[in-house]
């Protein structure tokens, strides 16, 4: 089931990508609303992060095209923000928090432009944002990974954009810090923001997110969670015997889940 | 030691090429390509030679030009081994430049003749002669050092470059993703660092040598970042050593009477052995900074 919008902030039209000629994301097509909390789920290996990278150019689009606030990306970079997973850079890196959060400016900035007082104010504030206003001068490669996760996050607001796409942001991050990112994130779309998130967590997909989009290579849905969350699509897109209300917590329990063997 | 003028500059010079190589090799090592600049610095050598043949002296425009070429034509094949054949980094960097390494040894070999360029020089350099090498204008006027010039010019680009490039820099270091994705040019960044390396590299060849100017790459940065996690600082100690190795390499080369270059990469050496062993006994050792700190929770 995929429902589209009218005026949507993004549209994916056909969307197919390869890597090395085999294809990992098929003919994707869909259309998101504005303002609202949208999860994009699926198992391993499904395509969820090939899909925000696409979306980014950061990897080649075989086939189809993306449009953001019906622009391409290039007209509209500093209206988008991105959350890469914390895996993807070295941590090691000699920087401090505060000068990971002030990176955030750099594309409003632009060439040669040195961050000053005014960057520095909004690094602040969205340091306290996320809670981490007490470890504005550690060294990045002191910290553990949930706070590691929410610099990166704190980055993205810097960047004071309209659409944020997020790549796994809870993936090692305990309980609490969640919640508290997620009411952040509620916050954010209640201010008008879209917020796309990957996420691999069922359970707490179902409490905070507006908008589902269900990915296993194809699109399975997309679309308001009360009308895609059905067992029907849920199966579709992780396969197996999937009895919603009661076996969720299973799901996330089976680690060697393949859909393609179902 | 009495004040020796002809030492002065020697040290003036050496240290003024190790302070620009080090600022490069800082950028070098946090994107994890000090190899690259070893490749880079190898791959320069035909460059050097056909700009040589082009202009018939090493003091023309063209070997720079010719270099800077090569360098970037080095980095690009690199890229591409990696990304579009597959070929792993360590081997596309061992296969391109032993490729442009031993075509840049032919073409000496076969303009021999016509050239007054040896392999000794490009590799080894010699820093001792720089006294001797002097700038003399068209009227006959004696400017001083010619290479003390060159190392001048070299170090005022490479640190008007990473000034003006600091922020963009230190991004694409970090994350060159999240940089492609605000807009920065990060392929263009990485090219002119690269051009920069290489320009670096011709510009000290004839004081230290092609192959010694890798150790000013790497050597001086990787020791820095032993005790320090902050990029301020570990580009101040990168200077700061490159200051001490040129001072301790020249009278220690003075004391055994041997190659000054070789002893500034010998001392460098021995610092970083020196420092890596002292880390690694003594993990909360009083200089270190806030590093040996563990994490709050994990």
């Amino acid at each position: 089931m995929i429902i589209n919008v009218d005026s949507p902030v993004l549209e994916i039209h056909d969307l197919t990508v390869s890597y090395d000629q085999s294809p990992v994301l098929w003919n994707v097509d869909l259309s998101l609303p504005a303002g609202k909390l949208i999860g994009i789920l699926g198992p391993n290996g499904a395509g969820k992060s090939t899909l925000i990278k696409a979306i980014m150019g950061l990897i080649p689009i075989t086939g189809g095209y993306v449009k953001l606030f019906d622009r391409e990306l290039n007209d509209v970079r500093s209206r988008i923000s991105y959350v890469p997973q914390r895996e993807s850079v070295d941590w090691n890196f000699p920087a401090s928090v505060l000068d990971v959060v002030m990176m955030g400016t750099y594309g409003k900035l632009g060439l040669f432009r040195r961050p000053g007082k005014k960057e520095k104010k909004i690094a602040m504030d969205c340091l306290e944002k996320v809670g981490m206003q007490a470890f504005v001068d550690r060294q990045i490669s002191e910290l553990s990974g949930g706070q590691q996760q929410r610099v990166f996050i704190a980055r993205a607001l810097a960047q004071e954009a309209d659409l944020y796409l997020m790549d796994e942001p809870f993936a090692g991050v305990d309980m609490a810090t969640e919640t508290a990112i997620f009411q952040l994130l509620q916050e954010m779309t209640a201010a008008g923001k879209t917020v796309i998130v990957v996420h691999h967590d069922i359970h707490s997909a179902m409490n905070y997110f507006d908008w589902i989009i269900m990915l296993n290579l194809h699109l399975v849905a997309s679309g308001p969670k009360a009308q895609v969350v059905t067992e029907e699509l849920l199966r579709k897109t992780y396969g197996g015997k999937l009895n919603l209300l009661t076996k969720v917590t299973d799901i996330i329990r089976q680690k060697d889940f393949n859909p393609l063997k179902s | 030691m009495s004040f020796d003028q002809n030492a002065f500059l020697i040290i003036i010079t050496a240290s003024i090429i190790s302070i620009s190589c080090g600022l490069l090799g800082v950028f070098m090592m946090l994107r994890k390509m000090s190899m690259t600049g070893d490749a880079i610095s190898h791959a320069v050598l035909p460059g050097i030679v056909i700009g040589f043949f082009v202009s018939g002296s090493q003091r023309g425009l063209e070997v720079i030009i010719g270099a800077g070429i090569l360098g970037i034509l080095a980095t690009l094949i690199i890229d591409w081994l990696k990304n579009k054949a597959k070929v792993q980094l360590d081997a596309s960097i061992g296969i391109t430049f032993t490729l442009l390494f031993a075509i840049g040894i032919i073409l000496i070999n076969m303009l021999a003749y016509k050239v007054d360029l040896d392999q000794e020089c490009v590799l080894y350099g010699e820093i001792a002669y720089l006294p001797i090498d002097l700038w003399i204008t068209k009227a006959g006027f004696s400017m001083g050092p010619r290479i003390t010039y060159l190392a001048v010019l070299n170090l005022v680009l490479v640190s008007g470059f990473i000034f003006l490039l600091y922020k963009e820099l230190t991004l694409t270091s970090f994350d060159e993703n999240f940089g492609l994705v605000i807009g920065l040019p990060a392929g263009a960044i990485n090219l002119a660092l690269m051009s920069m390396v290489s320009y670096t590299t011709v510009s000290s060849f004839e004081a230290v040598g092609a192959i010694l100017v890798v150790a000013l790459l790497v050597v001086p940065p990787a020791t820095a970042f032993l005790w320090t996690k902050k990029l301020t600082s570990l580009i101040k100690l990168t200077c700061a050593l490159g200051i001490f190795i040129a001072i301790a390499g020249y009278y220690m080369a003075y004391l055994v009477d041997s190659s000054i270059a070789g002893m500034m990469v010998a001392v460098a050496g021995v610092i970083f052995l020196g420092s890596a062993f002292v880390k690694s006994i003594k993990p909360n050792w009083i200089f270190g900074t806030s590093s040996s700190i563990k994490p709050l929770e994990n």
